[in-house]
């Protein structure tokens, strides 16, 4: 390292074939040698910057790659674009799976004008797909400046199928989601219906939303659609034929509890509920809202006979053959009670019900006495308000005080009002063996009896079947017969309360009937609401000629779908089972 | 020697850093078709919702009446439809049809079918009324019910129907 370069580098003169002595590093002294040291660091420590720099970027790269780079916003960035999320409520369907309430993707339109190029070109094309938009309204949203204005909620398919065929810059959609009600009317009162975020306003959809949402599958109710259709049109035809303010009706599964059918007319469509009935524009929207089935509560009137006379039977305070007599009005008070076609003389029990007697029905009640009367209607869940899937239920009225002239009206119906749901479940109990069920809105398993509680003796229960046969058979509710399903029931006429008074004229009609009544499977629950005679009754707007032949249709046409055969009435075997042994042999006089 | 193991290594590191891009790509395409699968699955689950909605809406029972009337004109069953259960349904060899009541009888039939007595006479013009009392054995009915003749129209409903298809066997 000794070899001094200079001594041949500086000559300019160096003859060109002279070879210089192998190069090695001539480390000269002094501010040379100073330099070139400096140089190499500076070297060095770029070299090793831009080493460091590759070893980071290969780093990086050797984690995307083989790591996976996964932080979240790379992952959002790909999956963002992910379909909409599952529906927030769980459809409804009837007990053989048709869809009653679905819930499906409703696109809302929205543009930001900022964006958009063309306001005016914009404002004709959108106009041309959707032409319920106003021209006027659509071009000041787009010339307003803002940056979101809605331009239409919720979107049909093939409204959004063709605004995106418009291909205008600056429209977007936002996910949003609506609820349907494929039919309409028919259920409206037990689904209900959901305001603009799907929030339950009513029914089933208030009731029981904490358990539609989040759920996938969807919730089966009781409901038969076939028999609410059929109970729909019945009632419907029943209310026209003698123009009566309002009409309900349910029919019953009297050994579950669960309700097959249920309406109450006039009704609403839970699609807009708040539009006026094309049909019936002039009925306000209070009156279609209101459930008359769970939340009216009604003095029923004579059908409420039954529970007197099970009380009597099953208190022992009366038997089949004992008699009241009922010749003569009896007056209480200010009040004088009367028979509607009164037969003027003594009545046995099977009389008083075939016949409506009130003077024997309240006979029979003061003979029981308040104390039991009151304690068998609590124990058949009259006295408090009925329990079910839907939030609109109604509380009982009845005395504070249970008076003697009380327990005489309450005998035949009047002076306590119930709601007609807790009068059909406990009339289920009545005939189906004595065993009060819960009425229910949700399917059961099939063959499923839920635990109930046992109101009445299987005897009390057998003869009630039997009184209430008779009733069909020859007393007021001959029109609900329908040959062949050996229907048992009992007709109601009530007056209507009207401020403190009873008006005049002014009727609910009723007509609990039990079908087969030999072996009871089903009941049905008709009401009409001020019916007016018409040609065809003869003048009468009561329960035997308004709603008794319209169970008889219903009868006839729920039966086959609900697989009862019918049956000989006059057959040996159901005869049997049919008797009344104390009027065996004696001629029943027809009502 | 030192040359040949930086090549060595120099190759491997290529085809190392290639197959992990491959693999890398070939995943992202795959998960981007699994991205669009479910894409496509989700937006088919909301047309099939949709389609479920307007199956219902066009199903509903007020519709199908419209159209069973217009179309069909089929009533509720009758309870004189339902008299007879299942059992008491005769085996096919021993209902004797209308059409081919003649040849049973020369086939052999067991003497307790009622009908085979009455005689072809009464019976033999095609009843499209009331089938069902034919195939009654126990009790034939009576002539004057069967003596309508098979009137060569449309069926009118689905009874004539099958009626017509009953007699034309």
């Amino acid at each position: 390292m000794t070899i001094a370069t200079e001594k041949f580098d500086d000559n300019p003169c160096r003859p060109r074939h002279f070879k210089p002595p192998p190069c090695v590093a001539v480390i000269p002294d002094g501010p040379a040698k100073q330099a070139i040291e400096a140089c190499r660091t500076r070297l060095l420590v770029t070299g090793g910057l831009f080493a460091l720099v590759f070893a980071v970027v290969a780093l990086r790269v050797v984690e995307i790659v083989a790591v996976g780079g996964g932080t979240a916003e790379s992952q959002i960035a790909r999956f963002r674009i992910v379909a909409t999320p599952a529906p927030s409520h769980a459809d409804i369907v009837d007990r053989n799976g048709n869809v009653l309430a679905a819930t499906l993707d409703s696109p809302s339109l929205y543009a930001n004008p900022k964006q958009i190029l063309d306001a005016a070109e914009a404002t004709n094309k959108l106009v041309s797909v959707l032409p319920t938009l106003g021209a006027a309204e659509v071009s000041a949203k787009l010339t307003s400046g803002k940056s979101f204005v809605w331009i239409r909620r919720h979107l049909t398919p093939v409204e959004q199928y063709s605004v995106n065929q418009l291909g205008i810059p600056g429209l977007e959609f936002e996910h949003e989601e609506r609820r349907v009600y494929p039919d309409g009317d028919l259920t409206s009162h037990v689904v209900g219906y959901t305001g603009i975020d799907n929030a339950g306003f009513a029914g089933i959809e208030r009731g029981l939303d904490g358990v539609l949402r989040g759920r996938r599958e969807p919730l089966q109710l009781s409901l038969d659609l076939r028999l609410q259709y059929i109970l729909h049109e019945e009632l419907q035809r029943v209310i026209d034929d003698f123009t009566a303010k309002g009409g309900a009706g349910l029919i019953m599964d009297v050994n579950s509890g669960e309700i097959l059918a249920m309406a109450s007319l006039p009704d609403f469509d839970p699609n807009h509920p708040i539009f006026p009935d094309p049909e019936h524009p002039a009925v306000p929207l209070v009156d279609r809202m209101f459930n008359r089935l769970t939340l009216g509560v009604y003095e029923l009137g004579s059908i409420f006979k039954i529970f007197t006379v099970a009380m009597a039977l099953d208190y022992g305070t009366s038997t089949v053959t004992s008699t009241y007599d009922a010749s003569h009005p009896i007056r209480i008070g200010r009040f004088t009670i009367s028979d509607y076609h009164g037969k003027h003389r003594v009545l046995s029990v099977p009389e008083i019900l075939m016949y409506s007697s009130n003077i024997g029905a309240a006979r029979m009640a003061v003979a029981a006495g308040a104390q039991r009367q009151k304690e068998f209607l609590a124990r058949l869940g009259l006295l408090k308000t009925p329990k079910i899937e839907i939030s609109e239920v109604g509380a009982p009225h009845y005395p504070a005080k249970w008076r003697e002239v009380n327990v005489m009206t309450i005998a035949f119906g009047h002076g306590i009002s119930v709601t007609p749901l807790s009068f059909a479940t406990a009339a289920g109990a009545l005939v189906n063996g004595g065993i009060l069920r819960q009425a229910t809105l949700l399917k059961l398993p099939a063959g499923f009896e839920p635990a109930g509680q046992r109101v009445i003796s299987a005897k009390t229960s057998e003869q009630m079947r039997k009184l209430m046969r008779l009733v069909v058979e020859h007393g007021t509710g001959a029109m609900a017969a329908a040959p062949g399903y050996v229907v048992g029931g009992k007709t109601g006429t009530a007056d209507k309360v009207s401020g403190r008074h009873y008006a005049e004229r002014k009727l609910l009609s009723s007509f609990v009937g039990v079908f087969p009544i030999n072996d009871p499977k089903y009941l049905v629950l008709t009401m009409i609401d001020e019916p007016h005679p018409n040609k065809q009754s003869h003048g009468y707007a009561t329960a035997g000629w308004t709603v008794a032949p319209a169970t008889s249709r219903i009868i006839e046409r729920i039966a086959p779908l609900l697989g009862v055969w019918p049956v000989d009435e006059s057959s040996p075997e159901v005869q049997r089972a049919l008797m009344v042994e104390s009027l065996q042999g004696k001629r029943i006089e027809a009502y | 020697m030192i040359k040949l193991s930086s090549v060595f290594w120099l190759v491997l590191v290529s085809l190392t850093g290639f197959a992990m891009f491959a693999v890398k790509y070939g995943v992202q395409s795959l998960e981007d078709e699994l991205n669009r699968a479910k894409r496509a699955t989700i937006a088919e689950e909301h047309a099939i919702r949709a389609d479920e909605a307007e199956w219902a809406y066009l199903t509903r029972p007020e519709t199908l009446d419209e159209m069973n009337r217009r179309h069909l004109s089929l009533g509720p069953i009758a309870t004189k439809q339902l008299r007879t259960s299942v059992i008491d349904i005769p085996l096919r060899f021993a209902a004797p049809l209308v059409a081919d009541a003649p040849v049973v009888s020369v086939a052999g039939q067991p003497p307790e079918s009622a009908s085979l007595t009455v005689p072809v006479s009464t019976i033999a013009p095609a009843s499209p009324e009331k089938p069902a009392e034919v195939m009654e054995p126990a009790k034939p009915a009576p002539a004057k019910t069967l003596a309508k003749p098979a009137a060569s129209r449309r069926p009118r409903s689905l009874d004539e129907l099958i009626a017509l298809v009953a007699a034309s066997r």
